[in-house]
């Protein structure tokens, strides 16, 4: 509906301010107004992350009468370092350990799902399918419809409330994506390069890592990214696995048990939160092509 | 032929002869006791390469599958033995205002927001089509709340949105009464709404964006030709071609928002007096709070099956449709 009406808009504008089919006018003027429809939605955009960095600098009632003021005088980087020296968790250690989980789950999720993937896309008939179908079955399950059965397996497990359970389990979240993933993507390479490497008489395992996987590098950065963005967001593994009474914090679940208790103190609330989203912000802007290409065939191959 | 001999080029022996095949070719006479030994061992390997991925699958999401169901027929509080109740929570749960209220919500965030992401993403999508600096800035913009965090979007909106909030500051100052964004239940859940559409209507743009790069030019091209009007080609090149892609979004779109918990507990913690709960956030803030996680589990089954059966209800029918236009 949306479109249509912005479609027809644009049309019946450039109809009318022209009055004939040809030249440039009519094309600036589609171009306005385009801009125009984009407007509402690059300010909405913007005004937020405006206001994230600006009052990050600011006083709490600064914050409360001139909230869009960005003037010289009411800045100070006090703020941040009360921050960055809190009680409620440390900042730093929260990022480091989120660093330290996006690695490893990285790792396992590759080490667990390419082998898999390579089998389940060489091997034929129903027992494979059936085999894929297993894994992706968790990208329909709602992760919080999970979490609490996945509590009495942990319990049962004695991983509750670990580190390594934590890792486990955040790892097989990221199997169903993997397996989608690379199981399209190893089915496109040639099995005459299985074959000729099996001539040369390497095993399964052999052939994989050092034939196939050299092959799969686009496939395996875009796993990453999506595995890393989803590891770093992830809010309700860390907060109920870990648990608040652990002392173990990532970036989500510090920021809450910061905020949480704060909400009222805006000098608090937007340096935790300006502190939490740079370092995403800084690999986002180094990676946006890569992040959005990934994206995009995460959600559309196979 | 060439990809082996790349390969061989790769590994250092592209001189060499090939070695002989380490196992007798297939399809000869009875199976000889090397051949079914290698049959063996090959079939070995393949479990050892797939078993550790598909154990962790039927530890961590199978079997807690199972177990919710078990645990849905009990009294668990998260710590003690859990004691057989029967159905009595599923029966509870259909009487209970609460969860009725938390799946009114859940509709309503889940059919809007849908509605509202695949239209206005499906929108700019058209507008920022192709290159350009400009775009490609705005397309950026769009995108950049998929990766804070949805916990931080919620924290960060309810610091905008809130009672001593910047834009109620900036009406004050205007002269303005202040609005009740999240302290009045039917602002409240607008602003819901429009939080969780603003953080993942980047998503549907890209999405939308690699759509409309599979539409062939010669077909833009002979729309021009015909003199069709811009709703016409939309209507007859675009959505047509486009159907794929929508079949995309929108299961992707609702299963997120059927399950939206992070942005509801950092906006409006369930508020005010519990009005913005969504389904997801009564099985996690209230099973914990009031340690009530066999009722938890009933309300996550039930969740399981909702969001199982509307997905491949949404992928069925809408590939029935795609094959329609397709014919």
């Amino acid at each position: 509906v949306t479109t249509a009406g912005l479609t027809a808009t644009k049309g019946s504008i450039a109809e009318g301010a022209t009055g004939s089919s040809v030249g440039r006018p009519r094309r600036s003027l589609t171009r306005a107004a385009k801009t125009i429809a984009l407007a509402p939605f690059v300010i909405v955009m913007i005004v937020p992350l405006y206001l994230l960095v600006v009052n990050a600098f600011k006083s709490n009632d600064d914050i409360a009468v001139r909230p869009f003021s960005a003037e010289p005088k009411l800045l100070s980087g006090s703020h941040l370092w009360a921050v960055v020296t809190s009680p409620d968790y440390n900042l730093l250690a929260a990022i480091g350990l989120t660093t330290f989980f996006v690695v490893v789950v990285n790792v396992l999720s590759l080490l667990l799902s390419g082998p898999a993937a390579y089998v389940i896309a060489r091997g034929s008939g129903i027992r494979n399918r059936l085999l894929l179908l297993v894994f992706l079955v968790g990208l329909f399950i709602p992760t919080q419809a999970l979490v609490i059965p996945v509590i009495y397996v942990l319990r049962y497990l004695g991983l509750m409330g670990t580190i390594p359970g934590f890792l486990l389990y955040e790892t097989t979240l990221t199997l169903p994506v993997s397996m989608f993933l690379y199981v399209g993507y190893i089915a496109s390479i040639p099995r005459e390069l299985d074959e000729a490497a099996q001539l040369d008489g390497a095993g399964r395992v052999r052939t994989f890592w050092t034939v196939i996987f050299p092959l799969m590098k686009p496939v395996v950065v875009t796993a990453i990214i999506l595995h890393t963005i989803g590891v770093w967001t992830d809010f309700v593994t860390p907060q109920i696995i870990l648990g608040p009474g652990s002392g173990l914090y990532t970036v989500m679940t510090g920021v809450y048990a910061a905020i949480g208790l704060h909400t009222t103190d805006l000098s608090i609330v937007y340096p935790n939160l300006l502190l939490a989203v740079t370092p995403v912000l800084v690999f986002f802007v180094l990676m946006q092509k890569r992040i959005v290409g990934g994206l995009t065939a995460g959600a559309t191959k196979g | 032929m060439s990809n082996s001999e790349l390969l061989l080029a790769r590994s250092g022996r592209a001189g060499q002869p090939p070695a002989p095949a380490p196992f007798p070719a297939r399809r000869d006479g009875s199976p000889t006791p090397s051949r079914r030994l290698a049959a063996t061992r090959r079939a070995l390997t393949n479990a050892a390469m797939v078993g550790p991925a598909l154990a962790a699958i039927v530890l961590f999401v199978l079997v807690p599958i199972g177990v919710a169901g078990y645990l849905s027929l009990t009294d668990w509080d998260g710590f003690s033995t859990p004691d057989f109740v029967g159905l009595h929570n599923y029966t509870k749960m259909l009487g209970d205002a609460e969860v009725r209220s938390a799946a009114l919500n859940t509709v309503i965030i889940a059919g809007i927001g849908t509605a509202l992401c695949n239209g206005l993403g499906l929108g700019l999508a058209m507008l920022l089509n192709g290159a350009g600096r400009g775009k490609a800035l705005v397309r950026g913009l769009l995108f950049y709340p998929y990766i804070i965090g949805a916990v931080i979007i919620g924290f960060l909106w309810s610091a905008i949105l809130g009672p001593s909030g910047a834009v109620n500051s900036a009406l004050t100052s205007l002269g303005h009464q202040p609005l009740p964004f999240l302290s009045d239940p039917h602002w409240a859940l607008g602003s819901l709404v429009f939080v969780v559409v603003w953080s993942i209507l980047g998503v549907n743009v890209v999405l939308y964006l690699a759509g409309l790069q599979t539409i062939p030019e010669s077909l833009l091209e002979a729309a021009r030709v015909d003199g069709a009007t811009p709703w016409q080609t939309f209507r007859t090149v675009y959505l047509p071609l486009l159907a794929p892609s929508i079949t995309v979004n929108i299961v992707l779109v609702l299963v997120q928002l059927l399950r939206v918990y992070d942005q509801v507990l950092a906006l409006t913690n369930g508020g005010p007096a519990g009005t913005t709960e969504t389904v997801a956030f009564q099985i996690l803030s209230s099973s914990f709070r009031r340690y009530d996680l066999g009722y938890g589990s009933a309300e996550s089954i039930a969740l399981m099956i909702v969001v199982g059966v509307l997905a491949t209800a949404i992928t069925l029918l809408r590939s029935r449709s795609e094959k329609a236009v397709q014919s």
